[in-house]
């Protein structure tokens, strides 16, 4: 009996140094838009539209932010790529979290192009030790011209899960 | 700090184990009737969650008494009641507030078996079970939003948050009369919750009665208690009739 209960006593003792809080975070707060670049071709004699990937020889993006003091939109100062020439074929773009438009001036091969993201976003808390997370869901997407022929809305929740979310197209030739 | 409380509880309870035979020699122990449908009831006070709260840095605290009715000595139906709270600030200064009350109701067993020539004891050796429920409220606060490419934004407020967790515990332990209707004596609990977050919903990271929100915890009590029998005067009349039945056989032996 009397043993029983020291085994019991020294079991419940270890469990309860060993039971420290752990406070350090562990979850993914990775939140970043995933695009590709694609080059669509089209043959006339055969009638197939083909779609490839497209690496970029260079790269540059940069944000616009909307300044709500001045009612003027500035280009953010830091930039995500710049002159980036790992021919990339995707990137992962930072959505703001705290408004429903984020806009880059994307340089592909030293062509300007302007792609608006009008987005919601969703504040998700987590967990003390992890705080809050934001996510967001695609509802449009409005580009120039110039080098980008078009941009399709692959999948419209932007979240830890890496994904493709747009698709970005190219023109044949760009227009200058 | 932690570690020094439970050397200072761990060495209090050898000490309490221990010495129970020298206190056997010195009390008088009644026996419990085991034929008697109710023997009394057990008033307790935890310990453990009193000293850990006020000598540790810990950011939570937790106070609780029990009720525990014997039954047949074997039996024992029991109610444990308490307040507890956190005030927590993480490193990155998100901050969770909770004050609640907590109840628990279960029944232990007495699974000591008393050999037939062995002296009487109050002392008992008990594993049980509890349902434990919390209906509490709580504040997290300054939950900053991660600044990212585009900057910062204010940090947000979740307050009067309120949820209600249910949980089972898995308990065992000891309780030892020490001096005359007075015990003392351990728990350790297995604690699992029943009751899952709601998707969506903030999350409590402290629930009062149960500890971190953590699908499963761990518990340990260290109790005072005091055993009120309105009975036990009569039990020494008891105690007579049987020895007196005793001379009976010897003289029909004879």
């Amino acid at each position: 009996m009397k043993k029983s209960i020291f085994i019991v006593l020294i079991f419940s003792i270890l469990l309860n140094v060993s039971c420290n809080t752990d406070e350090t975070c562990t979850q993914s707060k990775y939140v970043k838009l995933t695009a590709g670049f694609y080059h669509p071709h089209y043959n006339d004699t055969t009638k197939v539209l083909t779609v490839t990937s497209l690496q970029i020889d260079s790269l540059t993006v940069q944000g616009i932010k909307y300044d709500t003091l001045t009612h003027k939109y500035h280009l953010i100062d830091s930039l995500l790529f710049n002159n980036d020439k790992s021919k990339l074929s995707s990137i992962d773009l930072p959505l703001n979290n705290f408004a429903t438009q984020s806009m880059f001036r994307f340089t592909l091969n030293s062509v300007v192009d302007t792609v608006t993201i009008y987005h919601t976003y969703f504040n998700n808390y987590l967990s003390l030790e992890c705080g809050c997370l934001v996510t967001h869901s695609i509802d449009t997407v409005i580009t120039t011209h110039h080098y980008i022929d078009s941009v399709q809305i692959k999948i419209r929740d932007v979240n830890t899960t890496k994904v493709e979310n747009l698709r970005i197209y190219n023109h044949d030739k760009p227009i200058k | 700090m932690r570690r020094i409380f439970v050397y200072i509880i761990s060495l209090f309870l050898c000490l309490a184990v221990s010495s129970t035979d020298a206190q056997k020699k010195k009390q008088i122990i009644v026996p419990p009737d085991s034929t008697r449908l109710f023997n009394g009831f057990t008033v307790q006070l935890d310990v453990a969650s009193l000293a850990s709260s006020a000598l540790t840095n810990s950011s939570t605290y937790s106070t609780e008494g029990a009720l525990q009715i014997d039954l047949k000595h074997r039996i024992f139906p029991t109610l444990e009641l308490g307040v507890a709270g956190a005030n927590k600030t993480t490193a990155d200064n998100i901050n969770y507030k909770t004050n609640g009350m907590f109840e628990r109701i279960g029944v232990d067993f007495n699974l000591r078996k008393r050999k037939k020539d062995a002296k009487p004891t109050n002392n008992l050796f008990i594993a049980g079970l509890r349902l434990g429920m919390s209906n509490f409220n709580y504040n997290v606060t300054n939950v900053v939003i991660p600044e990212n490419y585009w900057g910062a934004g204010d940090p947000i407020n979740y307050m009067n948050q309120s949820s209600t967790k249910i949980w089972y515990e898995i308990v065992a332990g000891v309780q030892v009369e020490v001096f005359k209707n007075f015990y003392m004596g351990w728990t350790i609990r297995d604690k699992n919750l029943i009751s899952s977050d709601v998707t969506g919903k903030v999350a409590p990271w402290f629930i009062p009665g149960f500890g971190l929100n953590n699908g499963t915890s761990w518990g340990f009590n260290y109790t005072l208690g005091y055993h009120f029998w309105p009975q036990k005067k009569n039990a020494k009349n008891n105690k007579v009739f049987i020895d007196q039945k005793k001379i009976n056989k010897q003289i029909i032996n004879k």
